[in-house]
């Protein structure tokens, strides 16, 4: 079974959206902030992540710089799931890309709250198949 | 300047001389200043507040307060330091002139005096004083945009945040009516549990926030009350006792017996003892270790009587400094998505309108405590205060 890493400080969400896993076919592994969740990466190698970018302890922001940096898990595809809009997230990327001297790949999709579930539901399914 | 032709510069003339005063008030009026006189420094100092003059023409030897003294004063204070002074020197003596530039006079003129170069010198000097204030009153304009447009970032960025929390309870809420539909068509109750349990807890995240908004923007002086700072403390640790309980996590009561009873917020103080606490239980639960016992101390002091203190300790997940450093900005939370992230800035907010203070010490693993510091206010300080006004 595919596993999908629900990375999210707040309960409601890692609940709703590993129903939401469950309901699409897959396993739901949860992780509230990005050095929990980077160490679930490393212990599980997740088929698909599902993000929040603002979490107390390692943001999503370093969490994503940091997959994405980090050779075998590198293609891992990442679904960021936030209340921040995209324009803030890309932003913080392109800085981090600008000081390390070296850009990553952007995320596979980018879901802004409140999005409709069967929305989350249906782009899980495309990107796992 | 064209400010000079709409403009009449009003000159102060000072000179206990009478003569002299005379025919300097005559010649400048002609010349189409606007003038006042003084005959001595005592009334000079009084004009210089009720006429507001552009110009201070100013003799030295005069009785009571003496030409030096008023130019001190003058150059000495913020409201008046820009108003430009010419200084009437008998002629002779060098000492004077220095003495007088020293002080802060911006001329001079030998007495006997020319009027031709007094009227040269008077013309430079309006002039200069019109171009400063011209000056201070862009940079004020200035000033004003600044905050104008500081206070508008702002609210923009405390809208901002409090649109992002909202986003956040909307996806609760359309989460949870999702799998409540998903649990009533293919008769799921797990998915009726945990959709019903998310809708409760988001409405309860909706009221949370909208109280402590509420909290947030009242600007109010504290109410207060002759209360006993024991009672309340009590009253909260009985309130939260449940909870507590409910975790194996065990409250701790300290309180001095000496307190008297003080004048205070009981209202506020409440609040904010009542969300220390709270914070405190849930740093316990949020402690992953194992086998611990978890311990909620809630202390009340006395410091002789100068303050009152609160303190509130906890032997759980503690905070490392990442966390210590944005405990007071606001919307920030670590409680899993729980906290409005206004809690702590309100307590901070009610303590200092107390005139007090509060302060934190943290070790990640170990725990935390919070301390508040009030001014002691006995009865005895409320009659001396009602005495005064």
């Amino acid at each position: 079974m595919k596993k999908v890493l629900i990375v999210d400080d707040d309960v409601d969400v890692t609940k709703l959206v590993s129903k939401l896993v469950e309901r699409a076919g897959y396993e739901a592994i949860v992780a509230k902030n990005g050095v929990e969740g980077m160490g679930k990466v490393r212990e599980d190698t997740p088929d698909l992540i599902i993000l929040d970018v603002l979490m107390p302890k390692q943001s999503g922001i370093r969490m994503y710089r940091e997959l994405k940096t980090e050779e075998p898990f590198k293609d891992i595809p990442v679904i960021v799931l936030s209340a921040i809009a995209p324009k803030s997230f890309f932003r913080s990327q392109e800085v981090l890309a600008e000081f390390a001297g070296q850009s990553v790949a952007e995320p596979e999709a980018y879901i802004e709250k409140p999005e409709e579930p069967e929305e989350l539901i249906e782009l899980m399914m495309k990107i796992l198949g | 300047m064209n400010a000079n032709m709409t403009y009449k510069a009003k000159i102060l003339v000072v000179d206990d001389d009478v003569d002299t005063v005379e025919l300097l008030t005559k010649r400048l009026t002609t010349e189409g200043y606007h003038t006042s006189e003084a005959y001595d420094g005592e009334r000079a100092l009084q004009l210089v507040e009720e006429y507001g003059p552009d110009l201070i023409i100013l003799d030295i030897k005069m009785p009571k307060v003496d030409g030096y003294e008023v130019c001190r004063r003058l150059k000495g204070s913020e409201d008046t330091r820009l108003i430009p002074i010419i200084m009437l020197t008998v002629k002779a003596k060098v000492p004077d002139k220095v003495k007088g530039l020293d002080i802060g006079a911006d001329d001079y003129i030998p007495k006997p005096f020319d009027y031709r170069e007094l009227s040269r010198r008077v013309r430079y000097w309006s002039t200069v004083k019109m171009e400063v204030e011209e000056r201070v009153r862009e940079i004020k304009r200035l000033e004003q945009e600044l905050i104008k447009s500081e206070r508008l970032a702002a609210i923009g960025q405390t809208v901002g945040s409090i649109a992002h929390y909202i986003k956040n309870i909307l996806f609760g809420l359309k989460g949870g009516v999702y799998l409540v539909n998903v649990a009533s068509k293919e008769h799921e109750p797990d998915s009726l549990q945990t959709g019903w349990e998310i809708l409760e807890r988001n409405m309860g995240r909706m009221s949370d926030l909208v109280l402590d908004l509420l909290e947030y923007s009242r600007d109010s002086e504290p109410e207060y009350e002759s209360c006993v700072p024991n009672e309340i403390a009590s009253k909260v640790c009985e309130g939260l006792s449940v909870k507590a309980g409910e975790h194996d996590i065990e409250i701790i009561k300290d309180f001095d017996p000496s307190l008297p009873e003080v004048l205070l917020d009981p209202k506020d103080i409440h609040r904010c003892l009542q969300n220390l606490v709270s914070n405190a239980i849930d740093a316990c639960m949020f402690d992953p270790s194992e086998g611990k016992k978890w311990v909620v101390q809630v202390r009340t002091m006395r410091e002789d009587d100068k303050v009152v203190g609160f303190e509130v300790s906890d032997n759980g997940c503690g905070m490392d400094e990442e966390i210590k450093e944005r405990l007071f900005t606001s919307f920030f939370t670590t409680k899993e998505g729980r906290g409005t992230g206004l809690g702590l800035l309100n307590t901070q907010k009610i303590v200092k309108e107390h005139g007090g203070t509060i302060t934190v010490d943290s070790e990640p693993g170990k725990g935390s405590t919070f301390t508040i510091r009030l001014p002691f206010r006995d009865v005895a300080t409320r009659e001396a205060m009602a005495q005064e006004t």
